[in-house]
């Protein structure tokens, strides 16, 4: 008995996964919901790395995802809350609107891509993590370095624009 | 029985629009940023499947990959940092009620 | 002497520009001083070149400058003296510088007194140049000159608004007749190759060019000379004239502007002479003109209205005389006629300043004895008017006459006498409202007084010519001095001008007598002895008579048929600019508001539509794309 079939049950599972936890994050009137099931498609997403043989980015996956930015998400949601109007409108006015543009969009590439790339399967190995650092840390160092920068200049960022105003320094701002 | 290529793309692309149509479909802001994140992750996964699959070495395709996380990091909490500081001016989350830029 | 004949516009052109320049400060009365000195220098020099061309310089051409040079066309600023342009100079200089002496009186209190003399001056310069031109173009100078000093003078008393409306109409009307004569001398070039005339006369004998183009020409020539001259259909804009002072009645209304006319048609002879029907016509309108005229004068009451009338129908007769192929008569005409008219408009003014403004006849009367130089002067000329012998008038409209009934006009000759009788009449009319009878508003006959002298001076100068020119010049008839002077320039071997007997002269000349006595005979009739009554005749031609004091209604008819459409084109023009055009531009800034307006509204301040905006780019590019893959779009 062989075990090919696993990989296609798989990725078939993953992507179901993937694909109801979007839906999901769209459609969902509760937001904590919505939060969580976006983790969960977060980590079915590492899933399908795994398959295709990408570990060590499937293990970033999960790292930066599902625990930082999940993380993020639901503080994001505990100090916000939303508004209820009565019309508890959870959609957009432009819904319909958008709607056709998207499935317009969407269909014909999801079509074209389907049908554009049949064929080859993902090689065995590779991708492993001493190649990816050495291309980092050589090759591509310059942009590595901007990356810091950048990572730097969200960190001030998020910190300047959640601060609270010193009372003092804007009173004298005012004077100014 | 391998999964072919053309599977790893629809996937992607079914995400990728669904988040789309999430980020113009939602009032609430955060919820928006969540989907944008779901974009993010579409893109990966085709990044990763085309790399694999074509790349003879495919560590450009994972750097690329490792860059994009970096980004989506930041961009979430810039983001969220805009929300709470919107949301402590006037105490709404709802997209369709910030319309000061009208005109 | 004919070499410094330019001096002659100099010396006016001078006086003009002293006057205008610093006439303002200088005080009053000297700017007439200087203009009339001026005016007096280029008499003097004029009888010089007269005398010297009498002594056999029968052509020169005085060239002052090249003026234009393009390509094939070239015209210079040349003078012609020969003996058509010496006896203009002669005419033209000594009766202004006669006007010029009577103005300094009669001008005197007017604040004005220096603006008048600046454009009088400019005048005569306009004047001379006209007469003293060598070509077409140089004329026409003269020509607009004139109007234009024509429109500033009528226009003198700018305070009222009739001298204004009057001025503009003479203008205008001057101007319509400008178009023909444009059209007249843009022909000539093309079909010449030069506004010379000596160039055109001598191409004319070369080549005959096509009777039609030649007809155009002289017609249009002729249109031009109507509208100076006041013929038919241009002649309204000179009884309006008279709103300007006498002086200037006198000068531009009767002896010089309006006679460039006869000259320009006379100079062009040998044009007229070859070109078909064209002689015709001038004579016809010149005929029609005359009785027209006279027609009007019979029952007008303004003293100058009346003698404006006289001056078109005289006019008439110079065309008369031109059309019958009689041009010596319609100079010589010209001469006597400048004598006489301005004296009658001289003398007028000398009644109206006596009066203190008054030109209604009919508050005037027996004023003989209280103005007795003017009232002699005033008979000499109504006599010379009326062709009495041996006064100067006779002579040369007798020839006129002779002249239509010897080349076999004999329906213009009939029309000739007829209006002969009714000028005698008007002019009885008009000397017997005036100086005869009692007087009837004896306020203004108890103010009445006498003009001082330097008025009455140049009428007793003018009264001397008028008396005796005719003989001087023109005796015995066709064989005199003006004939054997004349003729070899106006008359330009075409027509055959034969000599009529002695018979039939005579016959002629007593037949004009009759007609003159016929004429005065019934006046005296009327106004003397009240047979029949005036005022019974008036009542009794009731519709008849209307029609004449309102001048044949024809400003009437011209206002509803010509300034009628005029406005109406000009209110479409307006209705067409404010709407159409201004529309058009304020349609398009409506627009482009209404497109801003428009526009506007994409940016509606919701995020979510911005980013649907960037998917609906996205959904065009994927159309973009796919319509190129599919060759539809591009290659």
């Amino acid at each position: 008995m062989t075990f090919d079939f696993i990989e296609p049950v798989v990725f078939a599972l993953l992507s179901i996964g993937v694909i109801a936890g979007g839906v999901a994050v769209v459609m969902l009137n509760r937001i904590t919901a919505a939060a969580l099931l976006m983790a969960f498609t977060f980590l079915c997403m590492a899933g399908m790395f795994v398959l295709l043989g990408a570990e060590t980015i499937a293990a970033f996956q999960v790292l930066i995802y599902v625990g930082a930015i999940t993380v993020l998400i639901l503080y994001g949601v505990m100090f916000t809350k939303f508004s209820d109007s009565p019309r508890a409108l959870f959609f957009q006015k432009q819904t319909p609107l958008a709607a056709i543009f998207v499935a317009a969009v969407a269909v014909p590439i999801v079509v074209v891509g389907t049908l554009s790339f049949t064929g080859a399967p993902p090689r065995a190995g590779g991708g492993d993590l001493p190649a990816l650092a050495t291309s980092v840390f050589t090759d591509f160092a310059f942009p590595f370095e901007i990356a810091s920068v950048l990572l730097l200049a969200a960190m001030v960022g998020a910190i300047v624009l959640t601060r609270r105003d010193d009372p003092d320094e804007a009173a004298m701002r005012r004077r100014r | 029985m391998t999964v072919p290529l053309g599977a790893y793309i629809a996937v992607s692309a079914v995400l990728f629009f669904t988040g789309c149509a999430g980020v113009l479909v939602r009032r609430n802001a955060v919820v928006i940023l969540m989907c944008v994140e779901l974009m993010l992750n579409a893109a990966n996964l085709a990044l990763v499947a085309f790399s694999r699959k074509y790349g003879s070495i495919d560590e450009r395709g994972s750097v690329f990959v490792v860059f994009v996380f970096v980004i989506a990091a930041a961009e979430v909490a810039v983001g969220l940092g805009i929300i709470l500081s919107a949301y402590r001016n006037r105490p709404v989350v709802d997209v369709d009620e910030i319309h000061q830029m009208k005109g | 002497m004919i070499s410094l004949v330019w001096l002659i516009p100099a010396f006016p052109l001078a006086a003009f520009l002293v006057n205008g320049l610093f006439g303002r400060r200088r005080l009053g009365h000297m700017t007439g001083l200087i203009a009339t000195g001026a005016v007096g220098v280029s008499a003097l020099l004029s009888i010089g070149v007269f005398l010297e061309v009498v002594g056999g310089k029968t052509q020169t051409v005085v060239s002052l400058y090249r003026w234009i040079a393009v390509g094939d066309f070239s015209v210079n600023v040349s003078a012609l003296i020969d003996p058509l342009s010496s006896v203009m100079l002669l005419v033209v200089t000594v009766v202004s510088f006669l006007i010029f002496v009577y103005s300094n009186g009669y001008m005197a209190h007017d604040a004005g007194f220096y603006r008048f003399f600046t454009w009088l001056s400019l005048f005569v310069f306009a004047m001379l140049i006209l007469v003293m031109a060598d070509n077409y173009l140089l004329m026409f100078v003269g020509w607009e000159g004139v109007g234009l000093c024509s429109y500033l003078l009528i226009g003198f008393w700018f305070e009222r608004p009739e001298p204004y409306y009057a001025a503009k109409k003479a203008f205008v009307m001057n101007r319509i007749g400008d178009w023909g004569y444009t059209i007249g001398i843009i022909t000539i070039f093309l079909v010449f190759g030069s506004m010379n005339f000596l160039d055109v006369f001598k191409r004319l004998e070369e080549s005959a060019p096509a009777q039609a183009t030649l007809t155009l020409i002289c017609i249009a020539l002729f249109f031009g000379a109507t509208g100076k001259s006041a013929q038919l259909p241009l002649y309204s804009w000179l009884p309006d004239a008279m709103e300007g002072p006498t002086p200037v009645s006198a000068l531009i209304h009767a002896a010089t502007m309006v006679t460039s006319g006869v000259y320009l048609v006379a100079r062009s002879m040998p044009l007229f002479e070859v070109a078909g029907p064209s002689l015709q016509v001038v004579g016809v309108v010149g005929a029609i003109t005359a009785i027209f005229a006279a027609t009007i004068a019979l029952v007008q009451f303004d003293i100058k209205r009346v003698m404006a009338y006289s001056t078109v129908s005289q006019l008439g007769y110079m065309f008369l005389a031109l059309g019958v192929g009689a041009p010596v008569a319609a100079i010589f005409h010209l001469a006597t006629h400048a004598f006489f008219k301005a004296l009658l408009f001289l003398g007028s003014g000398s009644v109206i300043h006596g009066l203190g403004g008054e030109q209604d006849m009919r508050k005037m009367g027996g004023l003989r004895r209280k103005m007795p130089v003017t009232f002699w002067t005033m008979l000499i000329a109504g006599g010379a008017l009326a062709a009495l012998p041996p006064l100067a008038g006779f002579w040369s409209k007798d020839e006129i006459l002779g002249a239509a009934f010897a080349n076999g006009h004999l329906v213009l000759y009939a029309v000739g006498i007829l209006t002969a009788v009714l000028t005698a009449f008007y002019v009885t009319r008009a000397l017997w409202m005036t100086f005869y009878g009692e007087p009837r508003d004896h306020h203004l006959y108890d103010h009445a007084h006498e003009s001082p002298r330097v008025m009455t001076l140049p009428l007793i100068a003018l009264a001397a010519g008028s008396a005796v020119l005719g003989i001087v010049i023109g005796f015995p008839p066709e064989q005199g001095f003006i004939h054997s002077f004349l003729a070899p320039v106006v008359e330009a071997g075409g027509v055959a001008e034969h000599v009529p007997e002695l018979a039939t002269i005579v016959a002629l000349a007593i037949v004009s007598i009759l007609a003159g006595v016929i004429g005065i005979a019934v006046g005296f009739s009327m106004y003397v002895r009240h047979r029949p009554d005036p005022a019974a005749l008036t009542r009794a031609t009731g519709p008849v008579y209307r029609i004449l004091v309102n001048k044949y209604y024809v400003d009437e008819l011209y206002d509803h048929r010509f300034v009628e459409a005029a406005r109406a084109v000009a209110g479409a023009s307006w209705a067409f600019d404010i709407h159409i055009i201004d529309g058009l531009a304020n349609r398009l800034g409506w627009a482009l508001a209404m497109g801003g307006q428009g526009l506007r509204r994409v940016q509606t301040g919701i995020v979510g539509n911005y980013a649907l905006t960037i998917v609906a780019g996205l959904l065009l590019m994927l159309v973009a794309y796919g319509g190129y893959a599919a060759g539809i779009l591009g290659r």
